[in-house]
């Protein structure tokens, strides 16, 4: 789409610059040029000024997290800057593009991030199931290792194993220590005491990669893309029901109309817009209504949502909600990490009364048990992952209210098995069907 | 906040202070009021705020939040169950969760009657289950040891176990496993869990989900008595509660003295307890006669017991163990010195005061800079709890220093003295680091070393004595060495002489009788009376066994190695006459006048020994007496191993020294207990890289350990840490070889 | 254990403050020495390796789906179920995995070359479905695509 101001990804003209020649010649590393010519607290007060927010879904501002590390002569542990690339939260495949098609801007993103809060360490945690991203990044830091970019910054790239929980920064952490990726308990705060109990900023790519784009543009011309209080532009993640799935980088503000349906192309096949998921599973699900709501931080949350990691599934009216809420269900169930009680048992809990509604079995007070159940995670746990599922769940059978009532008064799902998700095979399910391996012979 | 660091909470409008970063269950306590938890447990480092029962409302923060995770913060607004309608309800959700897979088999249940989730569920849960579904079941219950059997359906996840096993006791052994609902309690491959302190995963676990295989379906609770009592397992003195039904000893639990054992116990106290009423366990006198030793009434053993002792006046000895009460020893002691001039006795250690002046409680470890340990045994071997305040002490960002055959510094065997006088001398750069350290604790942990006397020395050089934040402790071989050796030399005032020939050896205690170097004084001794528990330790060469009480069994005292005097109760009846009462008859026919009483003669043994400190001053938890002044170390009080081995012979010249390592668990009682034959040592020789590669021998190598025509098979370790030239076998596997041995591939 | 992975392991090792931390490469590692998976001698290797217990190591390991205690196919294949890949038709093409493969997901084919699998988001929402081959990710994945992935697995044309 033309005049699309990209900045993450500018000057890659739809492809990727992998080779540091490319990203030097389209004036790559002047960036990093410039902050270390400045003060690391005027680094950081040029992302405060530039209002970006965390593009990982808690869209807290960027350059105040770094303002909670301390000082290096207060606290002279050594510092480190982690990185978040466990990109995992369903319906979000930004991170794996930036990496992949922008790895020099995400790195030199690094080493400005780990100047302005004096880390010596960068360790970036990129998912395990990420291959060729892993490979992208190794190479383009080897590249910039040879041209001495680096300094006294070492930089680890840290492979995960498959845990979605490890996306939670506490989690991360301690699977970053080499333990389980359980959640800690905060304060203390990473910024206060994170890996190996020295003050840490923990960060997302796209929020690192922005980094980039805020020095390289300046702060203030940063600050005019986008709405107030959601400034910049934004990576959205457009999958499900839709034309032209892929990443988009827009400015915070644009329409989910002017998403889905001038940009992705509608919803194919003729079908009808149902529902529509903002920002990755865990968000409130608005319905077809919505559609002109726009896609800042304010008008998600006034809408009754979030926009949480960006990630836009749309969804057509061939999906029964009830099933989508027991597929979102198994997936929290799938990715608890277990240390918490209402997370560990109640997303299986969640998970069994929705089952029993979508096979007809339910009676009344079954449904006000799956909104009590939702209740009593809720606000509950340890870590935002139960009550992601809580959230989830609880928003579709708010919006769709009458669906869920269909299932306990018909005793059978309305769908009659042509819902879009009939029978789909969550690995949840699969464990409990067989073991996820059967023994092989020799 | 005021000027005394003291800040002001409101807890369910109470107000209360407490000093600043009290935690909030503590501070709601100070109130008096309860924030119920589960997996909240201070002992185990960082709140972990994983149960979420401890759910409370604090002003001004909109979700409800974990208590145990907040600290006092001044002006804090608190409101828990009891005056929050939010809190109630997110503890009772707690509860409906925790107990959605729970099996509520509380009737079939051990912990039933004093299991935190009943009483908690009873004050803050729900009245009925809204669970409709199957619950998770799996096989149950599973051995985790042959002492501790796991039940997973009971099980909570509050994570207490797994914390104690990576952050106390750091063995890395019990885990969790898997993910989400499918986590569970595991080992490695189900193998056991093998850890000297495994025992306090069941003591912590808040169900009844880790329970005793010793103690299942024993008792309930409405049936038990607690008795306060202290361990004689080791010279720490762990206090203890003995739980007794019917007059026996079902199980032991800690009885947290924060001083000494923080409410960790060791598995050898713990578990050692059912050898009370092991099969060979003597209750009533036996003699020699023509067919070896047949049961005879209590009338004809003292009149057999009178006959003999008269007949061997002034050639007597007496071997102690050392595990003797205080005044157990004392009314021996009287009785054979001021009744037959009996001043002869073997103690199997040396003993000293000298570290009276150093003295410090066993918690100060916990707050050391710097801890240096030396002499040729682990210290988890003699003195469990110390390594757990060792490990602490790391944690808190403390130094530790081994040096012994396999620490840090490699110190030969029995080198130890030396090295203490290495780091004496003002060249030693570990010296150095002592002496300019605020908090730096020494401790030996091995023989010799005259009780302490050597260490001393090395404290004092170094300054300690004027540091009241450094210390030093001697790990000695027996519980109560020192109140032994005290009480034997308070029951008379004469000087000691050693007769030649012995008429009569009087052995005391069956760790006396299970002694090599007592077995061989007693071959050379005419008669021998033997006052033992087990019929099998002093069976074959004894003329008189009189049945012994255990320690479970007694009133008396016992001096720890801090030399904090304790006191211990009888927790059970025993199956004969307390040693008091026929030692006092005895003393009776020898014109000696003694109590029968332990609390009379403890009374007379104090007025000697600890300025009339009364026992009604010693209390529940002892305390520790302040520093003595130094005094250059006198000569022990009593020789330490007076007769050597007779068959050692010394024109053997082996390969390798022999270091024979006396393992925790090891001794009379633990052999008596087939669940802890699993903790017990292996047959197993440790041999260095250098001496392993030397004789072409590796890792789990079947070898013949020879010297002078004894040869022993065992199982090849290599072990990357032993110093060259020393072959390390646990005592109970060494048989009877010589001092050098040479090792050859079987 | 192998020079070469005791080798390999020492490497990742050397790259953080903490051995602890280099658990997660080493197990993998260890995972691609032992053909997919981690038996238990993997996982006392790793111990070794690493000043760890065994135990430490099982217990990291079972957290983390990408490590397999029980053995695997020496392919595996693995089909994103979650809801973005759902809704354009995810289920079909485990079923056609299925029926190529006659097995179920969540099992190995008899000869032992493959274990077929579905999984969570493979955060390819958007090229919907995501199959990961030997944890290479092949994007908008069709069922009619999956006999001719069969067929590359089969004629040892993947890894």
């Amino acid at each position: 789409m033309a005049g699309r101001p990209e900045l993450v990804f500018a000057g890659t003209d739809g492809g990727a610059v992998t080779e540091i020649d490319d990203y030097v010649a389209r004036g790559g590393f002047a960036a990093l040029a410039k902050a270390r010519a400045m003060d690391p607290d005027e680094v950081i007060a040029a992302v405060e000024a530039s209002g970006l927010r965390g593009r990982g879904g808690a869209f807290f501002p960027t350059g105040r997290k770094w303002t909670f590390v301390p000082k290096p002569e207060t606290v002279p542990k050594p510092h480190d800057l982690v990185v978040n690339a466990d990109e995992s939260e369903p319906g979000t495949f930004k991170d794996r593009e930036i990496m992949l098609r922008v790895p020099f801007r995400f790195l030199e993103g690094c080493l400005i991030a780990a100047y302005a809060i004096s880390a010596r360490h960068v360790f970036v945690y990129i998912r395990g199931e990420y291959e060729r991203e892993f490979e992208v990044l190794r190479s383009a830091l080897e590249q910039m290792r040879a041209r001495d970019l680096l300094g006294e910054v070492t930089v680890v790239l840290h492979r995960g194993a498959g845990a979605y929980i490890c996306g939670e920064e506490t989690a991360l952490l301690e699977s970053l220590e080499g333990k389980r990726g359980q959640p800690r308990t905060k304060p203390p705060f990473p910024a206060v005491a994170g890996l190996y109990a020295a003050p840490t900023a923990v960060n997302n790519v796209e929020s690192i990669a922005t980094v980039t784009v805020v020095l390289e543009v300046g702060p203030e011309e940063y600050a005019q893309i986008g709405v107030p209080g959601s400034t910049g532009t934004r990576v959205f993640s457009l999958s499900g029901n839709v034309v032209n799935p892929g990443n988009y980088e827009l400015p915070h503000g644009i329409t989910l109309r002017e998403l889905i349906y001038d940009i992705g192309g509608g919803i194919p096949n003729g079908r009808a817009l149902k529902a529509i998921i903002p920002g990755g599973s865990s968000t409130p699900i608005l319905t077809a209504d919505d559609i002109d709501t726009k896609l800042d931080f304010e008008s998600l949350a006034a809408a009754g949502s979030s926009i949480g990691s960006a990630g836009v599934i749309v969804i057509d009216d061939r999906c029964c909600m009830v099933q989508l809420g027991i597929r979102v269900s198994q997936f929290y169930e799938h990715e608890s990490c277990g240390k918490c009680t209402p997370c560990r048992v109640g997303t299986r809990w969640l998970t069994q009364i929705l089952e029993k509604i979508e096979e007809g079995r339910a009676e009344q007070a079954d449904l006000d048990l799956l909104l009590s159940v939702c209740d009593r995670i809720l606000g509950k746990c340890l870590c935002p992952l139960g009550d992601s599922d809580a959230i989830a769940v609880a928003s579709y059978v708010s919006r769709f209210r009458e669906e869920f009532q269909a299932h306990v008064d018909l005793g059978r799902c309305p769908f009659d098995g042509a819902s879009s998700l009939e029978g789909i095979l969550a690995p949840s399910a699969m464990h409990e069907r067989l073991p996820v391996s059967v023994p092989v012979s020799a | 906040m005021s000027e005394n660091g003291l800040v002001t909470v409101t807890v369910d409008e109470r107000t209360v202070q407490v000093p600043k970063g009290t935690g909030l269950v503590e501070t709601a306590q100070a109130a008096g009021i309860e924030i119920p938890v589960f997996c909240y447990e201070p002992r185990l480092g960082p709140p972990v705020g994983a149960c979420r029962m401890c759910l409370v409302e604090v002003e001004g923060m909109p979700k409800l939040q974990a208590g145990c995770t907040l600290t006092a913060q001044d002006g804090m607004v608190v409101r828990t169950a009891a005056t929050s309608p939010m809190a109630a309800e997110g503890q009772e959700a707690t509860l409906e969760l925790i107990l959605v897979n729970h099996p509520l088999d509380c009737p079939v249940c051990d912990k039933g009657g004093e299991c935190p989730l009943q009483d908690l569920t009873f004050r803050y849960g729900p009245g009925t289950t809204r669970m409709r579904f199957a619950k998770l079941t799996v096989e149950k219950p599973i051995p985790l040891s042959p002492l501790v059997a796991l039940d997973r359906e009971r099980c909570i996840l509050c994570y207490r176990c797994t914390r104690f096993s990576e952050e106390v006791a750091e063995d890395g052994l019990l885990i969790a496993r898997n993910r989400g609902a499918h986590t569970e309690i595991a080992t490695f491959e189900d193998e056991p869990y093998r850890s000297p302190f495994s025992g306090n995963v069941i003591e912590l676990c808040p169900v009844g989900a880790l329970t005793s295989t010793l103690y299942r379906f024993d008792a309930r609770p409405w049936e038990i008595q607690n008795v306060p009592t202290v361990c004689t397992g080791c010279a720490v003195g762990c206090n203890v509660s003995a739980t007794i039904r019917e007059g026996k000893v079902r199980r032991i639990l800690s009885r947290n003295h924060p001083e000494i054992d923080r409410g960790w116990l060791c598995d050898k106290g713990r578990f050692s307890y059912p050898s009370l009423r092991a099969a060979d366990r003597i209750s009533v006198p036996l003699r020699r006669g023509p067919r070896g030793l047949e049961e005879v009434s209590w009338e004809v053993a003292l009149d057999t017991a009178e006959e003999l002792l008269r007949e061997s006046r002034g050639a007597i000895v007496t071997a102690l163990s050392g595990s003797e009460t205080t005044e157990l020893a004392y009314a021996l002691g009287k009785l054979l010195r001021r009744g037959l001039d009996a001043h002869s006795a073997v103690l199997p250690e040396a003993t000293s005061s000298a570290l009276d002046a150093f003295r410090l409680p066993l918690s100060a470890i916990a707050e050391a800079e710097l801890v240096v340990v030396v002499g040729d045994d682990p210290v988890v071997e003699r003195a469990p709890i110390v390594d757990l305040w060792m490990k602490e002490a790391r944690r808190r960002g403390a130094e530790i220093v081994v040096c012994s055959p396999v620490g840090d510094v490699q110190v030969a065997p029995g080198h130890a003295a030396e090295w203490c006088r290495e780091l004496a001398e003002p060249g030693s750069e570990l010296g150095a680091r002592i002496r300019s350290a605020e908090r730096a604790i020494l401790i030996w942990s091995g023989p010799g070393g005259g009780g302490g006397a050597r260490l001393a020395e090395l404290a004092y050089a170094l300054g300690l004595h004027e540091r009241p934040g450094s210390g030093a402790f001697h790990l000695p071989a027996t519980p109560n060495g020192r109140g032994v050796a005290a009480a034997w030399s308070a029951a008379a005032d004469v000087d000691e002489t050693n007769p030649e020939p012995i008429k009569l050896l009087v052995v005391s205690g069956d760790e006396a009788a299970a002694d090599p170097s007592v077995r061989a004084l007693a071959e050379q001794s005419e008669r021998t009376l033997v006052i033992a528990m087990f019929h099998g330790l002093a069976g074959g060469w004894a003329d008189l066994v009189l049945p012994a009480t255990g320690a479970l069994e007694r009133e008396g005292t016992v001096m720890n190695l801090e030399g904090r005097v304790q006191r211990l109760r009888r927790a059970a009846m025993p199956p004969c006459p307390d040693e008091l009462t026929w030692i006092a008859e005895l003393a009776g026919r020898f014109g000696v006048e003694l109590s029968p009483h332990p609390a009379v003669v403890y009374e007379e043994a104090a007025s000697i020994l600890y300025r009339d400190l009364s026992l009604a001053a010693i209390g529940l938890r002892a305390g520790l007496p302040g520093r003595a002044p130094y005094e250059a170390p006198a000569p022990a009080t009593t020789k330490a191993p007076m007769v050597e081995p007779s068959r050692r012979d010394e024109r053997f010249v082996g390969e390798l020294r022999l270091q024979r390592v006396r393992t925790l668990f090891s001794g009379p009682a633990v052999e008596r207990v087939p669940e802890l034959a699993f903790q017990r040592a292996p047959a197993e020789i440790e041999l260095s890289p250098a001496e392993a590669e030397r004789r072409g021998v590796t890792t789990g190598d079947r070898v013949h350990v020879r010297s002078n025509g004894i040869s022993v098979e065992l199982r090849a370790r290599v072990n990357r840490k032993l110093v060259d030239g020393v072959a390390r076998i646990a005592d109970e596997h060494a048989g009877d070889l010589h001092a050098a041995v040479e090792v050859v591939r079987a | 254990m192998s020079a070469g992975l005791r080798e390999r392991i020492e490497e990742v090792r050397a790259l953080y403050p903490e051995p602890r931390s280099a658990i997660l490469p080493a197990l993998r590692l260890a995972q691609e020495e032992h053909g997919g998976w981690l038996p238990p001698a993997a996982l006392r290797e790793v111990a070794d390796a690493l000043d760890l217990t065994p135990a430490i190591c099982a217990a990291v390991a079972s957290f983390y789906d990408q490590l397999h205690l029980e053995p695997v196919g020496r392919h595996l294949v693995e089909v994103c179920t979650n809801v973005s890949c759902a809704l354009v038709g995810a289920q079909e093409v485990v079923e056609a995995f299925e029926r190529e493969l006659g097995i179920a997901a969540g099992s190995t084919t008899e000869d032992g070359e493959v274990t077929l699998a579905t999984v969570e988001c493979l955060g390819g929402c958007g090229w919907a479905t995501v199959v990961a081959v030997d944890n290479r990710h092949r994007l908008r994945v069709a069922a009619e695509d999956v006999p001719a992935i069969v067929e590359e697995l089969r004629s040892g044309g993947a890894t």
